[in-house]
């Protein structure tokens, strides 16, 4: 099939037609929908909302609460272990166990030791590297009001009103309070952003932001944030175990949570380790691949944290309300799904439909912008259509550069623009193709505004806890989130281990109590959980496989 | 993504071993697709986290070429292996307590010293880096080169592993980047004053009210919100403009070329 | 008058004041220097082993960049820089297969077809400025200052490269006659002062510079004018301190004075032995550092 500069035929002819519209499109803005023509759109577009796509969970602390089948499934699945797995001999004993070593369990690990607990005695348990997570592939921004002309009131509204006002509200204070704080924190480790001369930090608009509060380090904004991060802790000694994920929590008789059963993925031994306080920090669900959309999320992101948390009792909050970024890239195959950053809208490129003609404010808060698309190509028929079946709207690019002066999107979106080079697309002449992606876990584990779960000794920060965004996040809260939050966690649950109290025997009734649950609901299945890792497997091959011991 | 019926067959050679896959996949899909489920070799699977550093050959050349496996179409003929990881041990060091000099770099890492400009990291980098560039320029104590040109690196390690001088090039270009970050850049002047007036709590009369306010009461505060301006065609700060590398794809002059022609 | 510049690494490092002065000078000559966009070290340390092709890569990089940013000819302040990129520059055209070599090496990327070339500073201010237009640029002559001129061996030898006589050699002591001064000379101005044995046998060092302040001193000399930053750094770190070390000027700095340039420019400070005091003493500076 001929493809000119990376597309073919028929999406060039309206790519024409885009080119067409642009210059009466440049400086004129679709309006913004009011909040009434919101939850109309939302009601009748969004994924959340599609009948039959969830179903209620059958028990727990959480029971009754509406969640996506991919989910549910995992909820209602067997532990990788059985409760009489000899813990008798301990291979770690700890202050601090942090289950996940992305952005907020490395921010945790830190504060933790910042707070005076010995390094040695801390432990970050990851399923892969250091630092592979949906922190580092956070691309636009994050947000902190440290501007005279803004303020965290402003910030708090903002939180409060992308969340449909469903979010807890000490958690949104203690998000807006302490965001100048870490931004100067990440200032003084050395963190890049984007400033002018006089060292005033470039600020951006975001979705749903009535201020401009993004700041940025290019649009490698999370990866620029985590390696600092990981060097910090690195420089700190926190000793970090990969490739070692968290198969099942562990508790002492008094219920308390007491730490992990870890498994080295490579030789399948399995460590027993004991901590006195333990913080989950696993991040993301977009692995699971919610109603059959492609994610932006990393391998990892397969909700094992959740699913952990709720087998020692944990509450969960608002998982009914999944995050599907409106700007997906769909075009081409091997791109679906990939993070479009809001950054692009942010710099002016509008969406248009298959006509070149705008349909939508650019930036309304993202769960509303998606679900904008959604009708545009499904209930209005005026999405672009594409060979591999999917359909998308066109994001106008070239118009970022027309605006700002040419060159801006090489030197303010380099890992965009060099992820379509690579596949034959030049983004500053030609629009790029997206369609809404599964992108964050609004909601997740119920936690204080300190991280603190319903389960004594067990924390939990960044995506994996809920409460903060309510039912949407708004772009930049995400980085901001697990640093506010793993600061608060690290900080809590260095002062929770401090305290004269030790384990006790450490148990797994957990377990047979989760199993008693799931027969008492009658879930007969041999599905596992947590599921640790996604299977692309083709299906060829997957069809000829053989377990065979070796 | 759903591989349809007529798309044609390739050959792959994973680790000297055949394997045949549908065209149009990336690498790390064609591994996948040959059946392996990825425990190294995968990590954000979009280009940022370099979990998938991949060396290949090709029929037609006797180059070694270097890749991202989530990045890069598999062709016919590849015979490739995925390289997940190169050994890396640096010194730790304190960033507070560094004081920034020219030889800062060279102290910290004096194997850069043996640099010999061959240019063998800048052709290995899968991100289109200056790679040797920007070691010569640590080497000189051009700290703001250093960082600039290294920005991009996704700390993949293909670089290291093929330098002649066993140069940790993305180790060297982390420091660069936290002291320019830290020492170079100027602090941020209205920062310190807010964090000062929240340390004083001169919001919390404010944030008291909002977080007592009711659903209803927010959203029509919420609805009552004033937007700031966004500066229309304001020139954004692009301090890497001047940075992109000749070894990028795409020439930078081109695009200033069409904006004329318009 | 343009010409393509290469900077080197020791003078972005510890010779700073030594561009800063001569960017000031060779300006107010009416020649702009142009840092080449893209350079790398020259490679002095390891660049001349007669074996190993890689090892040739770092300053034949250095023409093959000048030649693909358009220009044929570049002027270098430091001496090492200079010696060895001019040596570079002569094998690279006698064994032109080396440089095949190279190219195959690097998969084509790196080519080099031998045509361009190298110049010191000096022989800029020598042979295309001239020492007339030098005299009359000179707004305050250096009247009564006496300096001895040090050459150290990087400028001259060996003789292919070399740019004055290697036995008794004139650009300096013309340059500072333009300048007004008063030149003292001597046998050791050509002497190796012991360059990197600074590093880990300083007394080598010591021994040359005392041999070599003590003679231009004997001589009537009040100060050292050279070149080159490792000889500066040796002159200026390694004699003793009292108050008969002589302080060591760059010749750029000594033209700036001459010149009436702003004394900012000239980086006047950052020497160890201090050399304000002999520029007072001399009525070529005030005692607020200005010229007056």
């Amino acid at each position: 099939m001929e493809l000119i500069d990376g597309y073919p035929e028929s999406m060039r002819e309206s790519i024409t037609l885009v080119e067409r519209t642009r210059p009466a499109r440049m400086g004129c803005t679709f309006p913004a929908m009011s909040l009434d023509e919101r939850k109309i759109l939302l009601t009748h577009f969004h994924p959340d909302y599609k009948a039959g796509a969830k179903r209620p969970l059958l028990f727990g602390p959480s029971k009754g609460m509406s969640i996506n089948h991919e989910l549910a499934d995992l909820f209602e699945a067997r532990p990788l272990i059985r409760s009489n797995l000899n813990l008798k001999h301990v291979d770690s004993d700890l202050d601090l166990l942090v289950i996940g070593g992305g952005g907020a369990g490395t921010v945790a690990a830190i504060w933790a030791v910042k707070e005076g607990l010995d390094p040695s005695r801390v432990m970050i348990a990851t399923k892969l590297r250091h630092g592979d997570s949906n922190s580092t592939m956070a691309q636009g921004g994050i947000q902190a009001a440290d501007r005279p002309q803004d303020s965290p009131a402003h910030h708090y509204l903002d939180v409060m009103g992308g969340g449909h006002f469903t979010n807890r509200p000490e958690l949104v204070r203690a998000l807006v309070e302490d965001a100048p704080l870490i931004i100067q924190w990440h200032e003084r480790l050395g963190v890049m952003y984007d400033k002018d001369s006089q060292g005033h930090f470039v600020e951006n608009p975001g979705g749903g932001t009535s201020r401009n509060r993004m700041h940025s380090a290019r649009d490698y904004t999370g990866l620029e944030i985590m390696r600092v991060l990981r060097d910090e802790a690195r420089n700190l000694a926190i000793p970090v175990v990969e490739f070692s994920p968290a198969i099942e929590l562990l508790c002492d008789e008094q219920g308390r949570v007491a730490g992990a059963v870890l498994i080295n993925l490579e030789t399948k031994r399995y460590h027993i380790v004991r901590a006195k306080t333990t913080i989950i920090t696993t991040g993301g669900l977009g692995r699971l691949h919610m109603q059959q959309y492609p994610t932006t999320n990393h391998y990892g992101a397969t909700a094992d944290g959740l699913v952990l948390a709720y087998r020692v009792g944990a509450d969960l909050v608002d998982l009914d309300a999944v995050q599907y970024h409106p700007t997906g890239a769909a075009f081409p195959a091997q791109m679906a799904g990939l993070l479009i950053t809001e950054k692009v809208r942010g710099l002016g490129a509008q969406p248009t439909n298959c006509n070149g003609d705008q349909f939508v404010f650019p930036l309304e808060p993202r769960d509303v912008e998606a679900s904008a698309f959604i009708r545009e190509c499904s209930e209005r028929g005026l999405g672009v259509d594409t060979m591999h079946g999917i359909s998308g709207v066109w994001l106008d690019s070239p118009m970022v550069d027309l605006i700002h002066g040419p060159g801006t999107i090489r030197a303010a979106l380099p890992a965009m623009f060099r992820m379509y080079t690579r596949f034959g697309i030049d983004m500053t002449r030609d629009p790029i193709l997206v369609y809404p992606t599964l992108h964050y876990q609004n909601g997740g584990i119920a936690t204080d505004e300190n991280g603190a779960t319903t389960v004594p000794g067990l924390y939990a920060a960044g995506e994996v806890m809920g409460g903060v965004h309510g039912k949407n996040r708004l772009m930049g809260n995400s980085l901001l989130d697990f640093n506010v939050f793993g600061r608060r966690a690290g900080i809590a649950a260095a002062n929770y281990a401090r305290a004269e109290y030790t384990p006790s025997r450490l148990s797994l009734a957990h377990v047979d109590a989760y199993e008693t649950m799931l027969r008492e609901a009658n879930i007969e299945t041999t599905r596992t959980a947590p599921r640790i890792l996604p299977d692309y497997r083709g299906k060829e091959a997957l069809e000829r496989y053989l377990d065979i011991p070796l | 993504m759903t591989v349809t019926e007529n798309v044609p067959l390739i050959s792959m050679q994973l680790m000297g071993k055949d394997y045949s896959v549908p065209s149009g996949l990336t690498i790390m899909a064609a591994i996948e697709y040959a059946g392996y489920k990825l425990v190294r070799g995968a990590g954000c699977r979009g280009g940022f986290c370099g979990a998938c550093p991949t060396l290949y050959r090709r029929d037609d050349s006797h180059r070694i070429f270097t890749a991202l496996a989530c990045q890069t179409l598999v062709e016919d003929g590849m015979c490739l292996v995925q390289m997940p990881f190169v050994p890396l041990m640096t010194k730790p060091y304190e960033l507070q307590t560094i004081v920034p000099r020219p030889n800062t770099l060279l102290q910290h890492f004096p194997e850069i010293a043996g640099c010999v400009a061959c240019n063998t990291c800048t052709r290995a980098c899968p991100q289109g880096l200056q790679v040797m560039d920007y070691i010569q320029a640590a080497l000189r104590g051009d700290t703001k080169r250093a960082a600039m040109l290294s920005f991009d690196c996704i700390s993949c390690g293909i670089c290291s592993s093929r330098c002649p001088a066993d140069i940790k090039h993305y180790a060297v270009g982390l420091l660069a980047r936290r002291i320019y970050g830290k020492f170079v850049i100027p602090a941020a002047p209205d920062l310190s004053e807010r964090v000062a007036e929240l340390e004083a709590g001169d919001y919390q009369d404010v944030l008291n009210e909002l977080v007592g306010m009711s659903a209803a009461e927010l959203r029509v505060r919420y609805e009552q919100r004033s937007f700031e301006a966004v500066a229309d065609g304001g020139e954004t700060h692009s301090a890497t403009k001047r940075y992109n590398s000749p070894v990028d794809p795409v020439d930078f002059q081109d695009e200033i070329e069409i904006e004329i022609e318009r | 008058m343009q010409i393509a510049y290469y900077p080197g690494c020791t003078i972005k490092a510890s010779a700073s004041q030594h561009e800063g002065a001569a960017l000031a000078v060779l300006r107010a000559l009416g020649v702009e220097l142009r840092e080449m966009e893209e350079w790398n070290c020259c490679g002095v340390v390891h660049s001349l082993t007669s074996d190993n092709l890689i090892r040739h890569m770092a300053p034949v990089r250095v023409f093959a960049r000048l030649r693909e940013q358009g220009a044929n000819e570049v002027a270098t302040l430091c001496d090492m820089c200079f010696n060895t990129l001019a040596r570079a520059n002569i094998h690279a055209r006698q064994q032109p297969e080396q440089i095949v070599a190279m190219s195959v090496t690097s998969g084509g990327e790196l080519s080099y077809d031998g045509g361009a070339s190298v110049q010191h500073m000096l022989q800029i201010l020598r042979d295309r400025v001239g020492f007339a237009k030098i005299r009359a640029r000179v707004r305050r002559p250096l009247r009564g200052l006496r300096v001895y001129p040090y050459y150290g061996c990087k400028l001259l030898r060996p003789s292919e490269v070399g740019i004055d006589d290697p036995e008794t050699p004139a650009v300096l002591r013309d340059l500072m006659q333009a300048l007004g001064a008063t030149v003292v000379e001597g046998s050791l101005q050509t002497q190796c002062c012991g360059a990197y044995h600074v590093v880990d046998h300083d007394e080598i060092v010591a021994e040359r510079v005392a041999a070599t302040t003590a003679q231009a001193s004997v001589g009537g000399a009040e100060a050292i004018v050279l070149s080159c930053p490792l000889c500066h750094y040796n002159f200026d770190t390694l004699q003793p301190a009292s108050d008969t070390a002589l302080p060591v000027f760059y010749y750029t700095q000594l033209m700036g004075i001459a010149f009436g340039l702003e004394p900012g420019q000239l980086g006047l400070e950052e020497q160890q032995i201090a050399l304000l005091p002999l520029l007072q003493q001399h009525n070529l500076i005030h005692a607020k550092g200005d010229l007056g």
